[in-house]
């Protein structure tokens, strides 16, 4: 701030109505733009006809007829059943896995704890699909091929939600620790008392982070699941693909708009609270 | 606590043994993954099918799985092989032949089939749709959804052009002539043609080496010849139709929205899948016709698609029972309803003889070119290691046609490439 105040100083009075955004003003609007642009052109074609697709009419005439179109191909009221399970399961379970594993981590004396944790943060270095092959093996092992279950465990020990989850206890103040203890808390009192709600901010940034993640991940789902029971919208939409033909567009952004629509509304709800908590959340 | 244990276990032995008694009643359970490659319902065209299947044979079960696009179904299958949960058949890229040859993952037909008349099934394909599946004398993979690469032409563009509507062009310069003069007529609104250059670069390709009188590979997948005379030759007409008779866009042409392209009239004449005809048919506000490629010294178009594959590690019963599925799903009357329903091939001459095919073609005579291409079809790429193959393939053809390289140069460089990674595979 200060730097901008004596920088206008030593120019003329006029110079402030011409000001020129910042060259990172101008980048970030860039960046915005290429983002959303995808997104933007998803609405505008969710809601023309067909025709108008690649001539990109502007104010071509508005349908819904897509929507019904997309609806009618594929049974989303169970897709958006399944999706939610399973992103619900997911990230629940990622909280009460990584928050153990970080408090471990972060607090308890274990030798060779630094190499421990080398070891988990490797996974973060594993390209998920690589291990497709071998996930499926231990799934259908464990019998869990077609079930939300089996979609959602490989995911549940997250290097990802460790590491951040240790990151954020470890700058909580000891002090705070001894003071519960001599009050008579137990660790898992201590855990739950002072270090969970110290952490919320994390909890919320890593929460949407893995939530986004597992709403729209693909691959892994449509290779563990056999039917309409268990599969989550992403995989839903796969049908209106087309790679030997080429693709409906208008369909398909109906199709897209209709399973992103929840994920993006909340966005647009809590926006403010999820870029909070990301700039709390920054890892120190 | 000590005697009970025996009789649990017998209890348990008892029970494992009238399970497998059960069993032995049971329908026999097949388990299909298959993708789907062109768009719309055509998971529920295979469930009804299915369910049609399994009325007719009450002593089978076929469990179908839909598993995505042709990639995403190699990886599911494969994931499951390895998993020991082997599915019975599955329908399988036609290209991926060498790659589940590699990993022994299939058994071939002539194995499997035992009376005169399954033999006689075997044979009864057009032999343009078997080479894929074949190699070595022995067929693996039965022709199911398979397509080949046809020309689209707009006639009413065509007339506005003053050209002859009801001619399509015969061979490369003419289509290069016809093209540049719709681009003229139009005063520069209407291409000419479009050949698509992303998705399947290295199909497209192959029309124009075939075209040219050459195949790019060996029959047994384990040579490539991208940098003969002729090969080159042919990519050098495909960027001159940019180049020099500006009769099509320069730049890479996006195979996912071309028909968009063809259907808004941004283009005169398109190349594509026969998948498409139908799409085309029922949104095309102009009449259109759909002709053979053209040609330099002979005809000819790469075939494409998905094939049946029967899988190793399963029973000798089950095995028999997913090729009696096979037969049934390509017997005449099935291929004939599939093929009106997709537009993908009718994939023997039997099926053609079929009432419902006939009067199809009769009133929508377009619905023939492909079959009527056949005679001059060849296999598609398919090598082992197709991917990093198709991937060289694939960048030089998209190098010459954006300008970075000469056709020679991005040939060479793919040829070199594939060498390279096929060297260990030589016979």
């Amino acid at each position: 701030m200060s730097s901008t105040l004596s920088h206008s100083k030593t120019h003329p009075p006029r110079a402030r109505f011409f000001s020129v955004p910042s060259l990172e003003t101008i980048a970030a609007w860039l960046l915005a733009l290429i983002w959303i642009f995808p997104l933007l052109y998803a609405f505008w074609a969710a809601f023309h006809p067909s025709e108008f697709m690649v001539s990109f009419t502007l104010f071509a005439p508005l349908t819904l007829e897509n929507f019904a179109d997309a609806w009618g191909q594929a049974p989303f009221a169970r897709y958006y059943l399944n999706t939610f399970m399973l992103v619900t399961t997911v990230v629940l379970a990622q909280f009460i896995v990584c928050t153990l594993a970080a408090f471990a981590f972060a607090r308890f004396p274990i030798p060779g704890k630094n190499v421990l944790f080398m070891l988990v943060l490797i996974q973060l270095f594993v390209f998920p699909e690589v291990l497709i092959v071998e996930n499926y093996r231990i799934a259908s092992e464990l019998g869990l091929i077609n079930t939300i279950t089996g979609i959602g465990l490989p995911y549940v020990a997250s290097a990802f939600g460790i590491f951040l989850l240790r990151q954020t206890f470890k700058t909580i103040p000891r002090e705070l620790e001894d003071a519960a203890r001599i009050e008579g808390c137990n660790w898992l009192e201590i855990l739950w008392k002072v270090y969970v709600p110290l952490a919320k901010p994390t909890y919320l940034a890593y929460g949407l982070v893995s939530i986004s993640h597992h709403w729209n991940n693909f691959l892994w789902p449509l290779v563990v699941t056999n039917s309409v029971e268990s599969r989550p919208l992403t995989v839903g939409l796969g049908v209106f693909s087309a790679p030997e033909t080429g693709v409906n567009w208008a369909t398909v952004s109906a199709a897209t708009l209709l399973s992103i629509a929840p994920l993006l509304i909340a966005f647009l709800l809590f926006q403010r609270q999820f870029v909070q908590s990301f700039l709390r959340a920054g890892i120190r | 606590m000590r005697a009970r244990i025996p009789f649990a276990l017998t209890a348990l032995t008892a029970g494992l043994l009238s399970a497998g008694q059960a069993a032995a009643n049971d329908p026999t359970v097949l388990t299909m993954y298959y993708p789907v490659a062109v768009g719309g319902t055509l998971t529920d065209v295979v469930d009804d099918l299915v369910e049609e299947f399994e009325s007719e044979h009450p002593d089978i079960d076929v469990e179908a799985i839909y598993a995505g696009n042709y990639d995403d179904t190699r990886v599911r299958a494969m994931s499951a092989i390895a998993a020991g949960d082997t599915p019975q058949l599955s329908v399988l890229f036609s290209i991926d032949l060498y790659e589940l040859i590699e990993q022994n993952a299939i058994v071939a037909f002539d194995d499997l089939v035992e009376t005169d008349e399954e033999r006689e099934w075997l044979d009864s394909f057009y032999p343009g749709l078997m080479e894929n599946g074949q190699l070595d004398g022995k067929t693996y993979g039965i022709p199911f959804q398979r397509s080949t690469i046809v020309l689209f032409w707009n006639k009413d563009a065509f007339e506005a052009a003053g050209l002859d509507p009801e001619t399509p062009p015969e061979n490369w310069q003419q289509m290069a002539d016809m093209a540049a003069t719709v681009r003229e007529a139009s005063n520069g609104e209407q291409w000419g043609v479009m050949v698509p250059s992303t998705g399947y670069p290295y199909w497209m390709f192959q029309a124009f080496a075939f075209q040219n009188g050459h195949r790019l590979m060996s029959d047994d997948g384990t040579e490539v010849y991208f940098n003969d005379p002729a090969a080159i030759e042919a990519l050098e007409y495909w960027v001159s139709l940019a180049t020099e008779h500006e009769a099509m866009p320069s730049g890479t042409i996006e195979w996912g929205t071309l028909r968009q392209n063809f259907l808004e009239q941004s283009t005169a004449m398109m190349w594509h899948t026969t998948g498409n005809l139908t799409a085309v048919r029922s949104d095309a506000a102009f009449d259109f016709g759909v002709a053979m490629l053209p040609m330099s010294t002979q005809r000819g178009s790469p075939t494409g698609g998905g094939n049946f594959y029967i899988f190793e590690d399963t029973t000798e019963e089950e095995q028999r029972a997913a090729m009696t599925f096979i037969r049934w799903m390509t017997a005449p009357e099935r291929a004939a309803a599939w093929s009106i329903e997709t537009g993908y091939m009718g994939v023997s001459p039997a099926a053609y003889e079929t009432d419902a095919l006939q009067r199809y073609v009769e009133e929508f005579p377009p619905a023939a070119v492909a079959r009527d291409q056949l005679e001059h079809g060849t296999a598609e790429l398919s090598t082992y290691q197709g991917g990093r193959i198709r991937r060289a393939l694939d960048n030089a053809v998209q190098a010459a046609l954006t300008g970075q390289l000469s056709p020679e140069e991005a040939l060479n460089q793919a040829q070199q490439e594939a060498d390279s990674v096929l060297r260990r595979y030589a016979r």
